[in-house]
């Protein structure tokens, strides 16, 4: 099953890469973004799909990502060591985040996540001396391994060899016992413990883990945008990627990509529809309109997501069960 | 001193208006378990209903009875189709589908009034009081009170009548008040009408302060630093935590940052603290959950595990 | 199999994508649903006199222009993706773009590109034609609009200063550049307090009884008119004057007096361009193009942005005939030539908007004063001043 799942996130990434090619600096951009996305909904996946911790702090996590590899590479550190150092810097604030998680649960933990992403996004702020507070942080185009990243092309490479590797690292992950273990976490607390689960330490390890991809995810952003700003790390990323797990369907290992592509792409989607349509003047607001309407209606009728959405369309399909899928829906998983 | 009393004065209006919207919260919290990021929709919805019956040339108490009637439809609406077919679904989810209503919401608002801000109709007498070097229009007095005595008088509803009985028992038991012949599923519904129309209210009075912006939908996120100051169970908590909150913000703009950015500036190269404010409240719900994660009015156990 | 799903969804969305390729193509980014909404029409000016030369003339020498107005909302990830559609997608011979973050972001890339670029931040740091040789910018800077405000209250014997602004880098960024340049203590001035307010604030009643404490002789707006709505609002409330109060360019607004009547009253700002309405010669083509469509904003903004639109037209005329009436086959050709054209554009006439403009410096002209609102309407008082 492993070797499968390598041969299709490689396939996914050439299958990517080929188009990043075909469609110009625009489409490497998408693509790129894409790619940026599914790596941050893998991380968050980890954490709420398959660990069963909400948070809220997502974009926050993934703006300290940006600003860490940002003062790396600018200080002239290469910039596979800015990717590596946003992870780990990324990992010791998402476990810290994680630690009130040790006694507080649940809805309780959702909104102590808010009051993380509140209090980083003042930091972002205040903090000039990292982060050159509100002008933001000018990430000025970084080498990786010597070969300089200038453009939009060049920087799809990293992001979807970072993606395969995560994708794959998480499908792994999931099938030892401390990836199993967050399952048991995510169904009870109660049943981890009387199971001898370490729960403190699985789920500071789960925090740890899906910081660490977070940060990967916002340094390659970072690089992308050139630049590390307060206004681009807000709550309406950290909700995006909860609707981007959401709609591709939580806790599978398909779906953090499949909602990541769908919720970067609609929106351009709808835009160049509409301006076919002539309806230019209402597009934005169309836009969300679109997007919150899905939210609600795949929660409503589809909560499994476009991943189950997809497999029933087509039933015979190569259908990968993702390890330790649980339907989201039911009792099963914490209230 | 006229400063602390000005600023004491401003922070009870706007946090009087918090109450309102944080007691919408902790009501459909009680009744449902459902945390709702949409209070803020319902505040900026209602704002604009009210907006659109004025402009209709209504009497502004009819305005207002009439925004709170539409937006009480809205709300046990929302309950009606998108919530209960959510009984079972995880807390993530039912936390994202009230995030999704919020975007709705404001993309509906978009589309009908404009993203330009509207000047909203004068509905209080204009003027001012100004005494012993306090300065407070009528509109600020007007609006505070109001917001005040609706939260008493809401308060005082839920305690002493025969709704508010049932909703208690609702809220507090499901099965017993199955038991007793309770309709839970009505009662349900009918805390959603009334958070929304309260909601609604709040943000016609908020309205009347500020005007009018799509950006009155961002009040809605004061509510959680309020019900997890408050004690998420406690309707009473919600009052006086949004009151402490309102002033707590109001003391931070007006004493806080000017003092110590005046240290600052004198003793250091950093010039500004940024807008304080905004994380204040934030501060507050972390030291909450660190040190009494049931609140200030909540009880021990409350929280659903 | 999901997967190739997927991937035909991603595949289908960029095909629908592909460009719609146009002889010239100018491409506009505004705010036409974000928190700046209010002060638009210059994205809907620019667009609208390149709409009026398809009209009247057939385009710029004979060559039809597609005019692309896109909403980046404010929100920094749309403006950048836009800006990469503009010029790969589009092959835009000229782009304006809005917010100071992204056209900071963007700067280098700019140059990169090759592309002429026209800013509607007034941010200093841009405005370098040796760093920055493509992008043009068309008026006074933040900092020069905030130096006439300090100019005319240490003329008026006032002395102490506050300046309110934005959490953001258009608030923060040029006022940390007067901050460090002591020109307000050169003028006799003193700053007691800079109070920072979110960007979508509502509600400013305690910021403005902190500034009543600092008892201001002056107090300065860098922000927009969304915010100075609010600040004069609140101000009122405070019982402060709305006479103590001016704002920079992006504060004149016919909003402003509208919804604040009684409060607005006394408020001051700086104005670049003529007024909608005014009598001058652009006033009768926009009045002629307004008879066959819509004008959204009607107000100074959209004048500036006609302005700048004339701007734009006379440099793509240049380059098309200094290539002999034909569009420069090479894209990068003709922005390089658009580019110089601008640059030699030295003594343009825009119908009286503003005096002549000079881009061999990049900004057009730098000449402003101040209006102040008189009986619900903005009323100049005081001569135009050169503001260097």
């Amino acid at each position: 099953m492993n070797t499968r799942h390598l041969v299709i996130a490689v396939a996914v990434a050439l299958l990517m890469g080929a188009l990043s090619l075909a469609f110009g600096r625009f489409g490497a951009y998408m693509v790129n973004a894409v790619a940026i996305a599914g790596i941050g909904a893998l991380s968050l996946n980890l954490l709420i799909g398959y660990g069963g911790q909400i948070s809220f702090a997502q974009g926050a996590l993934l703006g300290v990502g940006a600003y860490t590899a940002g003062n790396i590479s600018n200080a002239g550190g290469d910039g596979l060591l800015a990717i590596l150092g946003a992870g780990v810097m990324g990992a010791i604030i998402s476990a810290l985040i994680g630690i009130p998680a040790l006694r507080l649960r649940g809805l309780y933990f959702a909104i102590a996540t808010l009051a993380a992403q509140a209090i980083l996004e003042y930091l972002f702020k205040i903090l000039d001396p990292i982060t050159n507070g509100v002008s933001g942080l000018v990430i000025r185009p970084t080498t990786i391994l010597g070969i300089p990243m200038t453009s939009d092309r060049s920087l799809v490479v990293p992001s979807l060899v970072i993606l395969v590797i995560v994708w794959v690292a998480v499908s792994r992950l999931m099938r030892i016992d401390l990836g199993r273990s967050f399952l048991v976490l995510r169904e009870s607390e109660i049943v981890a413990k009387g199971m001898g689960i370490d729960v403190a330490h699985a789920k500071i390890l789960a925090f740890f883990a899906s910081g660490f991809i977070a940060g990967l995810a916002g340094a390659l952003a970072g690089f992308a945008n050139r630049l590390a700003s307060p206004e681009a790390f807000t709550l309406d990323l950290s909700a995006d990627y909860i609707a981007m797990i959401i709609i591709g369907g939580l806790g599978t290992w398909t779906g953090p990509l499949i909602g990541a592509a769908f919720v970067v792409l609609l929106p351009e989607a709808i835009q160049r529809v509409g301006e076919a349509a002539g309806l230019s003047d209402i597009l934005s607001p169309l836009r969300e309109l679109a997007f919150g309407l899905l939210i609600i209606l795949f929660l409503i009728f589809e909560p499994r997501g476009l991943t189950a959405l997809l497999s029933r369309l087509k039933p015979r399909s190569l259908a990968v069960p993702a390890p330790g899928a649980v339907p989201a829906t039911g009792e099963s998983l914490p209230p | 001193m006229t400063l602390v009393l000005q600023l004491a004065v401003a922070g009870l209006a706007i946090g009087s208006v918090y109450a309102l919207i944080a007691i919408g919260v902790v009501l459909i919290y009680k009744c449902s378990g459902v945390v709702n990021f949409a209070q803020g929709a319902y505040a900026m919805v209602g704002a604009y209903v009210s907006y659109a019956l004025l402009r209709a040339g209504l009497h502004p108490v009819l305005a207002i009875i009439g925004c709170m009637v539409v937006l009480g439809g809205l709300g046990s609406l929302t309950e009606r189709l998108v919530l209960r077919p959510m009984l079972k679904a995880p807390l993530v989810a039912v936390m994202m589908v009230t995030l999704g209503l919020l975007i709705v919401a404001r993309a509906a608002c978009l589309i009908i009034w404009g993203p330009d801000q509207i000047a909203f109709p004068k509905v209080f007498p204009e003027g001012a009081i100004s005494a012993a070097g306090i300065f407070v229009t009528y509109n600020y007095i007007a609006a505070g009170i109001l917001a005040l005595v609706l939260s008493f008088g809401f308060l005082a509803m839920y305690q002493f009548t025969r709704i508010g009985l049932q909703q208690r028992c609702a809220a507090d038991n499901t099965r017993a008040a199955l038991a007793i012949g309770i309709h839970v599923s009505n009662q349900v519904s009918i805390a959603w009408a009334m958070s929304a129309a309260l909601a609604g209210l709040a943000g016609t009075l908020l309205a009347t302060l500020n005007g009018l912006s799509l950006d009155l939908a961002g009040i809605g996120m004061i509510a959680f630093p309020v019900i997890v100051v408050g004690g998420l169970s406690s309707l009473f908590g919600a009052l006086v935590a949004g009151l402490l909150l309102g002033l707590l913000q109001s003391f931070t703009d007006g004493l806080l940052s000017p003092v110590l950015e005046d240290f600052l500036r004198e003793h250091t190269s950093i010039y500004s603290v940024g807008a304080l404010q905004q994380v204040v409240p934030y501060a507050l719900l972390v030291l909450m959950l660190l040190v009494r994660p049931q609140g200030l009015f909540g009880r021990r156990g409350t929280e659903r595990v | 199999m999901r997967l190739r799903h997927a991937a035909a969804i991603l595949a289908l969305t960029l095909a629908g994508a592909l460009p719609a390729r146009a002889q010239v193509s100018v491409c506009i980014w505004g705010t036409i649903t974000g928190p700046d909404a209010l002060v638009n029409g210059m994205s809907y000016g620019i667009r609208d006199y390149l709409e009026s030369l398809n009209q009247t003339k057939g385009g710029i020498a004979g060559q039809k222009v597609n005019a692309l107005l896109l909403d980046g909302r404010y929100k920094l990830d749309e403006e950048l993706k836009i800006y990469r559609r503009c010029v790969d997608q589009e092959n835009a011979v000229f782009i304006s773009g809005w917010s100071t973050g992204s056209v900071k972001a963007l700067s280098d890339q700019i140059t990169q590109d090759g592309v002429p670029f026209i800013t509607q931040s007034y941010a200093s740091e841009v405005l370098d034609p040796k760093k920055f040789p493509y992008i043009f910018m068309a008026g006074p800077t933040y900092e020069q609009q905030m130096i006439i405000a300090l100019r005319d209250l240490a003329a008026k014997g006032g002395k102490r200063v506050v300046i309110m602004h934005a959490d953001n880098e258009y608030g923060r960024g040029p006022v940390n550049v007067i901050r460090q340049s002591g020109v307000v203590n050169q003028l006799g001035l003193q700053l007691v307090d800079t109070v920072e307010f979110r960007y979508d604030a509502q509600d400013l009643t305690a910021q403005m009884l902190r500034v009543k404490s600092r008892k201001p002789d002056m107090v300065y707006i860098q922000a927009s008119t969304p915010q100075a709505i609010v600040i004069l609002r609140d101000a009122a409330k405070a019982g402060l004057a709305g006479k103590l109060f001016i704002g920079n360019l992006y504060t004149i607004s016919p909003t402003i007096p509208e919804q604040l009547g009684e409060a607005a009253e006394g408020f001051r700002a700086i104005q670049a361009y003529q007024f909608y309405g005014t009598d001058i010669p652009a006033m009768k083509q926009i009045e002629a193009f307004g008879a066959k469509a819509p004008i959204e904003k009607k107000d100074m903004y959209y004048m500036k942005g006609w302005m700048e639109g004339i701007a734009i037209a006379a440099a793509v005329e240049g380059a098309i005939k200094q290539n002999g009436g034909k569009v420069p086959a090479d894209i990068k050709q003709f922005r390089e030539a658009v580019r110089q054209q601008m640059e030699a554009q030295t003594k343009l006439d825009d119908g009286g908007i503003t005096p002549p403009l000079d881009f061999s410096n990049h900004q057009g002209f730098v000449q402003a004063r101040i209006a102040e609102v008189n009986g619900g309407k903005y009323v100049p008082v005081g001569d135009w001043i050169d503001a260097r």
